[in-house]
């Protein structure tokens, strides 16, 4: 078999778990909250895209920026409504909160549209294409470009705009950003919509390549922490770097020791946080360097 | 400077403890994956089994008066109403079959009530949630025998769940019929009260597909094979076994893979089996992994003369979404009821399951099954007279029952002696195809499997 072909295979993986993951690393790097809600929230995503599609018809790819939209309306709404209120009690409350958040989501979706697997299958869902010997599935292509317009987006967002710029300042020194005029709880609410949003648009692709029913946010979100603690928790680079490292081992480790997959990863999490215990971009705290 | 602090101090601690459960997650996966070896999994299950069994032994005590004081001679059922005590996964990675086999104890409830109850007597189910958690359904199989005080059990669904509560209905000498559980792993410590309702357990689950390709004209068997099957304790065996009993009969084995319990992407080992160009390609698939491997087989363009799968065709309509309609046509596998089965109250099963979840939805198996657990009980308490579990067991292990799925019987230990239906999809609709007497076309194979759609 060629290496090449799995190895591509992982690529185009790594690329999903990057849009998947950036939102809850973007979250926890400004709000301090470990978004564990984000599995049910690309569920969610998921089975109103194959809701809206099985109803209307329409491409699925054109609801991308509705469910986008939709999410960081949600996302935001629950930033208000709930995590500013408990947010002062510290994070084992936050991640608590979202745990309530997450199992009465699921319970939902379960009541409106049952416990079965749905599927979105556009004409091109089976389909790929070739580069030489490589075959390309166009769904995991389509997810890969798509990872990469929305981090890039995110990017320049976070880097150029006022908004990104008072985002990032408020995630630094939210003291210091608060005597300049800058709102924590406006930008925590808007970090919080912004990586809602990716669920939304991860939500999209996930259910045209996967079945999905409401209890799949527990493969998600064990994935997505795996993910985000290997990068550095709050860094977005990193968060890519490790989703493509997880998309490579898990690809070359299912070929040829399949069993074996798993360890390859949490292995390297294992050996990695033994030499860089705050994970590849992570930052060092103060308490760390002072101790 | 001060807040700045405390909340960097925060984020110290928030990583170090999200940190921790990525380890966790990673001891967990270790346990779960094993290395292929079943010494590994039987020793994490026996680990459970003993901390069950202890468990279990102080309830048991306690129980044994329990039980001498409710139950005299011909009242061991209660005062009233029968209460059956039941653990599902309505929640977690098995909610989906779990709320299954929840309807179809339900229809079986429905129907027996209506019928006049069993033993003259109305029934209750006592249902709890395991959250499809191991620990879960020991604690809720003990809250259903020492708080509940229930006279009868029914099983949970799949082999992981109902090997643990198997050891809590032995410590207690209760009864447990499970659904669905037929790994031979549970039949290990040779249970007398644990009896599996369905024709076979897991390993002959293989044999009418074997037989199917024993029966092939020569020039239309397969040469080679692949093999691959999630670490599942009622997957693997099927695959296993059919690899021996191929390997056996002349074909080469090109491939084997095992992947770990909870993947739902097999797109590498897609690509790894195509390379091979197997005639056959057998697959021990839950539902999700089943669709990754039909799918990323219909991507990569390579679609072998036979394609065998476990489980995840008999999702109906759900399987046909997911892998792309037309793409099921002339995938093979083993199942262990059909709607369209002549036998006694199937029919009346179908339009109760309609009645209570939508007309024109066809049952799931599980569905299916968890009413034939129900039916087996019943037939097995009235044939008593009594909800003497010791004697329950006794008869089970001496009678046969005729369920919906057909005339079921047991061994010693409680594995059934029967055999289960192969069933194909044929142009959208799914045929049993063998044995001869369930057949519904006559036995028509399509053969080779057409190409992808």
């Amino acid at each position: 078999m060629d290496l090449l072909q799995v190895i591509a295979f992982g690529v185009l993986l790594g690329g999903v778990y990057a849009l998947l993951a950036s939102g809850v690393t973007l979250i926890f790097g400004v709000l301090d909250v470990v978004n564990v809600a984000q599995g049910s929230f690309l569920v969610f995503s998921a089975l109103f895209t194959w809701q809206i599609w099985s109803l209307l018809g329409l491409e699925p790819l054109l609801l991308v920026p509705v469910m986008g939209l939709l999410m960081f309306v949600i996302g935001w709404a629950i930033y208000r409504g709930l995590l500013v209120r408990v947010a002062p009690q510290g994070p084992g409350m936050t991640v608590l909160l979202m745990f309530g958040v997450a199992i009465a989501m699921e319970g939902v979706l379960n009541i409106v549209f049952g416990n079965e697997f749905k599927s979105v299958t556009p004409p091109y869902f089976t389909s790929s294409f070739k580069i030489g010997e490589i075959v390309i599935p166009y769904p995991q292509m389509i997810s890969g470009v798509l990872a990469v317009v929305v981090l890039g987006g995110i990017y320049v967002y976070l880097r150029k705009s006022w908004a990104g710029r008072a985002l990032r300042a408020s995630a630094q020194n939210k003291d210091g950003a608060a005597l300049v005029g800058i709102s924590a709880t406006k930008a925590s609410s808007l970090a919080f919509g912004i990586g809602a949003m990716t669920a939304g648009v991860g939500g999209v692709l996930l259910a045209i390549m996967y079945p999905v029913y409401p209890a799949t946010q527990y493969d998600w979100i064990a994935r997505l922490l795996g993910i985000i603690v290997l990068g550095g928790m709050g860094s977005i680079p990193g968060a890519i770097i490790a989703s493509m490292l997880l998309g490579i081992s898990e690809s070359i480790a299912s070929a040829y020791v399949p069993q074996w997959a798993p360890v390859f990863f949490y292995g390297a999490i294992l050996v990695i946080l033994l030499f860089r215990p705050h994970g590849l971009l992570g930052e060092k705290t103060r308490e760390d360097v002072a101790a | 400077m001060s807040n700045s602090r405390i909340r960097k101090g925060r984020r110290g601690r928030v990583s170090a403890a999200v940190a921790s459960l990525a380890v966790a997650g990673l001891v967990l996966t270790a346990c779960s994956s094993g290395d292929g070896d079943d010494t590994a999994s039987d020793s994490q299950d026996s680990t459970e089994s003993s901390e069950t069994q202890e468990e279990a032994a102080d309830d048991s005590a306690a129980e044994e008066s329990t039980t001498e004081e409710s139950g005299g001679m011909g009242d061991m059922c209660g005062d009233d109403t029968i209460r059956i005590g039941i653990s599902l996964p309505l929640t977690g990675d098995f909610s989906q079959p779990g709320q299954e086999a929840q309807r179809g104890y339900d229809v079986w409830a429905e129907l027996t009530n209506n019928a006049g109850g069993l033993l003259g007597r109305p029934v209750e189910l006592v249902v709890l949630d395991d959250a499809s958690s191991q620990e879960q359904v020991v604690t809720d199989y003990n809250n259903l025998i020492s708080q509940e005080k229930v006279p009868l059990l029914l099983g949970t669904f799949s082999s992981l769940l109902n090997f643990p509560a198997s050891t809590v209905a032995e410590n207690n000498e209760m009864v447990l019929i499970a659904p669905a559980g037929g790994s031979p792993k549970i039949f290990e410590p040779e249970p007398k009260f644990y009896f599996f309702a369905q024709q076979a357990t897991a390993p002959d689950q293989a044999n009418p597909f074997v037989n199917m390709i024993a029966s092939l004209p020569d020039d239309q068997k397969p040469k080679t094979a692949a093999y691959v099957s999630m670490d599942d304790p009622f997957a693997l065996p099927v695959i296993e076994s059919m690899q021996e009993q191929l390997e056996a009969a002349g074909v080469e084995t090109v491939y084997t893979g095992i992947y770990p319990e909870g993947t739902t992407n097999l797109q590498p080992q897609a690509a790894a089996i195509a390379a091979q160009e197997p005639d056959l390609i057998a697959q021990g698939s839950v539902f999700e992994d089943g669709i990754s491997l039909a799918k990323s087989m219909v991507q990569i363009g390579y679609s072998p003369d036979f394609m065998f799968q476990t489980t995840a065709p008999s999702f109906g309509a759900q399987y046909v979404e997911g892998v792309g309609e037309g793409n099921e046509n002339g995938v093979f596998f083993a199942v262990s009821w059909s709607e369209k089965a002549p036998t006694e109250g199937n029919a009346e099963f179908v339009a109760e399951y309609q009645a209570q979840n939508g007309e024109g939805l066809v049952p799931s198996e599980d569905s299916a099954n968890a009413y034939v657990a129900a039916e087996v009980l019943q037939t097995a308490v009235e044939a008593v007279g009594d909800c003497d579990n010791l004697a329950i067991a006794d008869w089970l292990r001496a009678n046969s029952v005729d369920t919906i799925l057909g005339e079921l019987s047991w061994d010693d230990i409680g594995r059934p002696q029967g055999d289960f239906l192969l069933a194909q999809w044929q142009n959208g609709t799914v045929e049993i195809v063998a044995p001869e007497v369930a057949t519904t076309n006559g036995g028509e194979l399509i053969v080779p499997k057409p190409g992808w759609q």
